[in-house]
């Protein structure tokens, strides 16, 4: 229907109005795929308790509240480690697991994308096979790792590994091979060192693949609950700390709405931070051939 | 620290010297690698050949060969069922989320009033399942709530099944409101599953010069020709990372998967389960290994 009414104003219209028209109900129909499951946790976080086991389930709130917010405050007030705690434990972990990455995948995938050393393209190959094996499998395997290591219930066993994830070299190695050489070998002949052209040459012109590797593992970090590693009260994180409250059953149903939500909003904050702060690089400009 | 490693050789020539420190910047990374994943894959592999239990005493772990994998392919009986399901369901949405996410990228790249805000959009089905919400264990109401947001529950209620029941009452065969609904519950899964590569798309985009597109513009290139003869030569490795990180998005949540967990945590076979994951394994780069060739084929690199 729509699709008809906009090729008949393409006649008589500037035909690029009628098609970014187009592409914005196209555009408008996928995203509500997506944004559909966050509206329905914002309204749930603000609906009172009634509204929240009304069936069936309404869509969206009818008479707002804070309530839901206030029982969070009260309870975590009540709670045995106090808050900060739990949200110290979860920044050490995200920052440094996720700036950490950052620098070791970036610098490990230069070599392999601009220096061929021996055995560069077999350890590569290594690394995209092993990210396609089952997590569930080396569970086991991995706990005795951490325990050889002696590193159980340290946050420790948390971040490191978080550090070496294949998926970030992967995609640091894709970007950095479109670099071309003549931009590095002029900064060479111009007598920069390696770690000079590393960090003035290379890494700003990823930069976008970086804000991207960012984005992709901040929130997996913010997520974490310690897994088994972890099983001291005052080491565990805030996700873990917040989804206990939802374990209270019916009666913390709403609180449980509004840790949703406060775990949410954070990672999405980040998110539009980094976009909008994301420009076009120069890579290949300049370049002659 | 240069001088320390050449005291008492020859001096190195400048390739080996090139060689020498690519090596010692990967080092710290390929520890870790080594330690955290290599190590515990071995150990699978080691696992699905032996009957591995656990007592007071600690692990005791006993090799008894080709048995497990015996056992999932011939004995199990869901086993080569999910397999197949899986690789199949995999083999269809992969291109399809490949070529949306292509497109997505290409439209969201694009200057228009809120386009943080578009992107942020596409984005959130990634936030949603990264855990954050998914891990929020728990038995009230609340689960079922995350579960709509994480899963396609609501998604349901809201396009196909009301889709489905006007469909049915105006009189439609119920093979084809089968057959649509499906369709529907496809695009949503492909749709929620694009985001991290609609992302690395835009973020290959961005890495193209802006000179190159003006360059075109002048000589008299269209838009569609621009996209074909700039973009897509550009951001064609970037295809291969998308492909590789849709598959192993695919394994966070197939069928498949949760075979090998219940094998393993709820019927404590360890064993078995680890052999199903490196048939599933094998299976998988097989077809990574066919699709990694034909794509590089076509891949081009700016030098």
């Amino acid at each position: 229907m729509r699709t008809i009414a906009v090729f008949r104003l393409s006649r008589k219209l500037n035909r690029s109005f009628a098609t970014s028209l187009f592409l914005f109900v196209l555009l408008a129909v996928f995203g509500a795929f997506s944004a559909l499951p966050l509206l329905y946790a914002v309204n749930n976080a603000f609906k009172p308790l009634d509204e929240l086991f009304v069936f069936p389930p309404r869509f969206f709130v009818n008479n707002p509240t804070w309530d839901n917010f206030y029982d969070l405050v009260s309870l975590m007030g009540n709670s045995w480690v106090p808050l900060s705690r739990y949200i110290a434990n979860t920044l050490l972990i995200t920052i440094v697991g996720t700036a950490g990455h950052i620098l070791l995948a970036s610098a490990a995938a230069y070599p392999l994308a601009k220096y061929r050393f021996p055995g560069s393209r077999t350890l590569f190959s290594i690394v995209v096979l092993s990210l396609m094996f089952s997590g569930h499998v080396t569970a086991i395997p991995n706990y005795m790792v951490m325990s050889w290591l002696g590193w159980i219930n340290t946050l420790t066993s948390i971040i490191v590994p978080s550090l070496a994830f294949p998926l970030g070299l992967f995609l640091m190695k894709q970007f950095m091979e479109q670099i071309p050489d003549a931009l590095l070998e002029a900064a060479k002949i111009d007598g920069a060192s390696e770690y000079r052209i590393y960090w003035t040459i290379v890494m700003p012109n990823v930069k976008p693949a970086w804000l991207t590797l960012m984005i992709l593992q901040f929130p997996f970090l913010w997520g974490s609950d310690g897994g088994s590693f972890i099983y001291s009260e005052n080491l565990k994180t805030l996700h873990y700390a917040l989804g206990q409250i939802t374990l209270g059953g019916i009666a913390r149903a709403g609180v449980g709405a509004a840790v949703a939500l406060i775990l949410m909003v954070v990672p999405i904050t980040l998110f539009i931070i980094s976009q909008s702060s994301v420009i076009q690089t120069m890579a290949t400009s300049g370049m002659k051939d | 620290m240069k001088s320390h490693l050449q005291f008492g050789l020859r001096p190195r020539t400048y390739a080996e010297k090139k060689a020498l420190w690519g090596f010692v910047c990967v080092l710290p990374w390929l520890l870790g690698f080594l330690f955290f994943f290599f190590v515990p894959l071995l150990t699978s592999l080691r696992y699905s050949f032996s009957s591995v239990d656990a007592s007071a005493q600690g692990v005791t772990v006993r090799f008894v060969g080709w048995s497990h994998y015996a056992e999932a392919l011939t004995i199990n009986t869901s086993f080569n069922r999910t397999l197949f399901e899986s690789i199949a369901n995999m083999v269809v949405n992969v291109p399809l989320i490949v070529i949306f996410s292509l497109f997505l990228a290409v439209l969201l790249n694009q200057k228009f009033i809120g386009r943080t805000a578009a992107r942020a959009i596409f984005f959130l089905p990634v936030i949603l399942a990264s855990g954050i919400i998914m891990r929020l264990d728990s038995t009230s109401l609340v689960q079922a709530i995350n579960e709509a947001n994480a899963g396609a529950n609501i998604m349901n209620t809201f396009t196909s099944y009301e889709l489905a029941g006007m469909m049915m009452e105006a009189g439609v065969s119920e093979t084809v409101v089968d057959y649509l609904t499906g369709a529907v519950d496809r695009i949503y899964q492909i749709v929620s599953q694009s985001g991290v590569q609609i992302l690395i798309f835009l973020a290959g985009i961005q890495t193209i010069s802006p000179q190159l597109y003006e360059a075109s513009k002048m000589e008299g290139a269209t838009g569609y020709e621009a996209f074909w003869k700039i973009t897509f030569p550009m951001v064609s490795p970037l295809i291969l990372v998308n492909v590789v990180y849709s598959i192993i998005d695919a394994f966070s949540t197939n069928a498949m998967t949760e075979l090998i967990r219940d094998t393993g945590f709820k019927s404590f076979n360890f064993g078995l389960s680890s052999a199903m994951a490196w048939i599933y394994f094998l299976a998988v780069s097989v077809i990574l290994l066919i699709s990694t060739f034909v794509i590089s084929r076509k891949v081009f690199y700016h030098d």
